[in-house]
């Protein structure tokens, strides 16, 4: 068995190979979204609370299934809440887009609702305003959820290397560590993504900010596609 | 107008590359790679002179669910062989790191258990490559159920 440091230096660089071949296609139009939606403003911190956030639940994530000793079995419970949250993201970017375009009068739709859905279109309303530079932080929790394939292949490490720790306390810190260690490893990539989408002639060029709208609700809607066929209806 | 036009346009196209990728995984190249149908039984290769036998249960072979995975030996394997072991992936995609040990369960016969995760991508196409230490790997490569 490996010893825990190098597990951590293989995680990590799990996370930093699989960012750049696989991240970046994935979380790439989330990141690229995120940055084009912050127009003028500076993307650095906004984009550390995302990944914070995100990494903080792969830390979660690694606990929970190194404790359970069971990847299948947590997997199962979230599935139906993973669906949610890809469906999620992908209207998330939609409506980024539209709004980014000018074709959705953000001011008209999210404002003075009465109808018990107020708080969530408030809060919408908010995020495509970007108001609140914080909100980046629960997006980045919510949207480490989403359905990967790597990101389950690294949880089922951890609870393997979960289960050969000598008690349940140690094995959900390792398997917490592990999973931190991969979040960490796929950021930058994503860094990456969001500092090209956020260069000034992107965003100066009118024409060329709308083809990156247009992109965006391209990927939000198969966002959405593939939420529906990866779970079913 | 111009606008109508303009989301018109953006929502037809996106109709149709929302269509495209159900075309690309009707013609997926990863599925002529295919050398084996575990769905219906074991699957055997030639592995520098020697046959080797893949099993997994049960079948068909899901996705997300655990699974055992046998590999048996027929003809010459080397005296001294280190144990075998499985690294699950997909072809072409990058997954990360998911090896499976495998233990002797008999003469000729190792087990060990896995899981093949699911890809959102929609690809259902798998590798499991069989190692057999200082002696050779054997690449079976075949679709499971999501």
């Amino acid at each position: 068995m490996l010893s825990t440091e190098t597990l951590y230096l293989l995680y990590l660089s799990t996370g930093f190979t699989v960012g750049f071949g696989h991240c970046i296609g994935m979380c790439g139009p989330i990141v690229v979204a995120f940055s084009l939606n912050l127009k003028e403003k500076n993307i650095l911190f906004p984009q550390l609370l995302y990944h914070l956030g995100r990494i903080t639940t792969y830390t979660l994530l690694g606990g929970v299934v190194a404790a359970a000793g069971s990847f299948t079995m947590v997997a199962a419970h979230l599935e139906r809440l993973q669906k949610g949250v890809m469906v999620f993201a992908g209207a998330l970017i939609v409506l980024m887009g539209l709004a980014m375009a000018g074709w959705l009068p953000i001011g008209r739709i999210f404002r003075n609702h009465s109808s018990p859905g107020r708080w969530i279109s408030k809060g919408f309303g908010r995020l495509l305003k970007v108001k609140s530079t914080i909100v980046y932080l629960p997006l980045g929790l919510l949207l480490g959820l989403l359905p990967c394939g790597p990101v389950y292949t690294a949880l089922l490490g951890s609870a393997r290397a979960g289960m050969e720790m000598h008690s349940v306390y140690h094995g959900t810190l390792a398997g917490m560590g592990l999973m931190g260690a991969f979040g960490m490893g796929t950021a930058p990539a994503l860094f990456l993504v969001a500092r090209l989408a956020g260069v000034g002639w992107l965003k100066s060029r009118a024409i060329i900010y709308k083809a990156g709208a247009v992109l965006m609700i391209v990927a939000g809607l198969i966002f959405i596609v593939r939420a529906v066929r990866f779970y079913g209806m | 107008m111009k606008h109508l036009l303009s989301m018109s346009v953006v929502f037809l196209s996106a109709a149709f590359l929302t269509a495209v990728p159900g075309y690309i995984s009707a013609g997926d190249k990863y599925q002529e790679m295919i050398n084996c149908n575990l769905h219906q039984g074991a699957c055997t290769q030639n592995l520098s002179g020697s046959m080797i036998t893949l099993a997994v249960t049960p079948r068909p072979v899901r996705a997300m669910q655990d699974l055992l995975f046998q590999v048996t030996f027929s003809g010459k394997l080397p005296p001294n062989a280190k144990l075998p072991y499985i690294d699950l992936g997909m072809p072409g995609m990058k997954m990360g790191p998911n090896r499976v040990k495998l233990k002797s369960a008999g003469n000729v016969t190792y087990e060990g258990r896995g899981v093949i995760v699911k890809c959102p991508s929609g690809r259902r196409t798998w590798r499991a490559t069989v190692t057999v230490p200082d002696f050779g790997e054997a690449d079976f490569i075949f679709d499971v159920i999501y």
